[in-house]
């Protein structure tokens, strides 16, 4: 039952002093917390960061390899190069030394180079000039020359040269 | 529900203050759920709320946020009325400018806002939760007596008297008397009816204008003086004594009278006579014949008021010993539920 004219005050144990206790100890663990959850954050970041960094690393190593084949690969090709090339020069040079070879009144239809030999087609105006001015440089070149000639219908000669290098294995094993 | 669980950790610290003429009672009590843990009182030589009284307070108030300060209204314009509907409030009294309570629906006790107002700006320091009213103290005290029938219940304090009629615990009149002022109205008063008297001796009386053979006729109807003597009318006075009361006060010891207390039981006297003059005159209340009067003694009244009342006025006269703070006490524990 009420008797009193007034009601009672609030009380609480929450006095000014405890409120501004706890509103400190409220921040410091509020910070505390924030900071934890930054570092978990921050944490977790690393770790993907680790993780992903540790995949690109096994990507570059896979790819690390691949290059080193590939580069090892581009090296045959280049060795593989330089020697095609050495032999076009050699090709080169042996195809200009085959023109020189053959003389103005001599006229070439068709020459196949072989590994170790040349077949050489085309029109004589007799068969001399094929023998003195043809037939002994290239006697001097290849090891064995045959011709064959047969004539054209305007009296000139076709002829069919095939020459053959012996290799020096060869040669020796012959010998 | 958290600030519960907290409250049953503490212990409740009551205070009470109870203000006297030139000192001040305080009472305090420190109380658990249960039971009283620890209670403590001092008397201050001062009425004004000083260091003393300050720190005396607060060594107990800062043991536990649960401190209560409880305050017996001591504002001399206050009283208590029979009716609680608000429609017949002002058959009684204009109560704008005073704040008042129902008790259980049956009368409403008052007191003036600007007291009230007053009590808690003297005590903003400490903060005051409970203004207590005289008679619902006066009502607690005497709650095994009040749902009886018709007597007169009054509160002695240092300065003041409230008085109270109850009859079934219906309040039926009410006054609260200030014994510092209302001893100058009755000189006032005096000096009005010496004033009086002597406007009647100077007026002259004929005597011959009396009709002595009339008034004889009316003397023979009240010589029928055998009626009183009647043993049953002597019985049913003895009846509406209280003889259990009258065994609890022989226990108590009787406050022998001095000079001083001779003087203030005298004036306590005289306003209780006019204050039951007051209550038969009144057309108001109902008045009846008040028999039994039961004193809730704080100061500790003398012997001798109790000798007037009965030999003066006829009445039966109960003295309990009260103790004001602790009684103030008591009503602060039942508003707060322990």
């Amino acid at each position: 039952m009420k008797y009193s004219y007034i009601n009672p005050k609030k009380k609480s144990v929450f006095t000014q002093e405890i409120q501004l206790l706890l509103s400190f100890f409220s921040i410091t663990i509020i910070m505390l917390l924030l900071t934890y959850s930054f570092l978990l954050y921050k944490n977790y970041s690393f770790k993907q960061d680790k993780e992903t960094l540790t995949a690109q690393k096994i990507e570059l190593e896979k790819s690390f390899s691949l290059m080193e084949d590939k580069i090892s690969y581009i090296e045959k090709q280049k060795i593989l190069s330089e020697t095609i090339y050495t032999k076009n020069i050699v090709l080169k040079d042996s195809i200009a030394n085959l023109f020189d070879l053959v003389p103005l009144r001599i006229t070439l239809s068709e020459a196949q180079l072989l590994k170790n030999g040349l077949i050489l087609y085309g029109i004589t105006p007799n068969k001399d000039i094929y023998n003195f001015m043809l037939q002994a440089p290239l006697r001097s070149i290849f090891h064995r020359t045959y011709s064959s000639f047969y004539p054209a219908k305007d009296g000139w000669f076709r002829f069919v040269s095939t020459n053959y290098i012996d290799n020096q294995e060869e040669i020796e094993e012959d010998e | 529900m958290l600030s519960n669980l907290l409250e049953a950790l503490y212990n409740k610290v009551i205070v009470n203050i109870v203000l006297k003429r030139s000192s001040c009672d305080v009472y305090i009590e420190t109380c658990s759920k249960k039971a009283v843990v620890n209670s403590q009182r001092k008397t201050f030589e001062t009425i004004q709320l000083n260091n003393r009284v300050l720190e005396f307070i607060s060594s107990y108030t800062k043991e536990s946020p649960y401190s209560y300060i409880s305050i017996l209204d001591m504002s001399p314009d206050q009283g208590a009325i029979p009716v609680c509907t608000k429609s017949r409030l002002s058959e009684y009294k204009d109560l704008d400018s005073y704040e008042y309570k129902c008790f259980n629906e049956k009368w409403l006790y008052f007191t003036l806002k600007n007291d009230l107002y007053e009590i808690e700006k003297r005590y903003k320091e400490i903060g005051v939760d409970f203004i207590f009213s005289p008679f619902t103290l006066l009502h607690n005290f005497f709650e095994d007596k009040v749902n009886s029938h018709l007597s007169l219940y009054i509160l002695v304090q240092d300065s003041f008297l409230s008085l109270a009629v109850f009859e079934n615990s219906q309040l039926m009149f009410a006054e609260h008397l200030d014994m510092e002022t209302s001893a100058d109205d009755e000189m006032l008063s005096q000096i009005m009816d010496d004033e009086e008297i002597d406007l009647g001796e100077s007026s002259s009386i004929d005597l011959d204008d009396v009709d002595v053979i009339e008034d004889m006729e009316d003397l023979e109807d009240f010589g029928d003086i055998e009626d009183l003597d009647s043993l049953e009318e002597i019985d049913e006075f003895s009846e509406s004594q209280d003889i259990e009361e009258e065994l609890y006060e022989a226990d108590e010891p009787i406050i022998e009278s001095d000079n001083n207390n001779f003087n203030e039981d005298y004036q306590r006297f005289s306003l209780i006579q006019s204050s039951l003059g007051h209550y038969y005159k009144d057309k108001r209340y109902e008045s009846q014949f008040v028999e039994n009067v039961y004193i809730a003694d704080g100061v500790g009244v003398s012997g001798d008021l109790k000798r007037y009342l009965e030999e003066e006025m006829f009445l039966n006269v109960y003295i309990r010993h009260l103790d004001i703070p602790m009684e103030v006490c008591a009503l602060s524990k039942e508003e707060l539920g322990l």
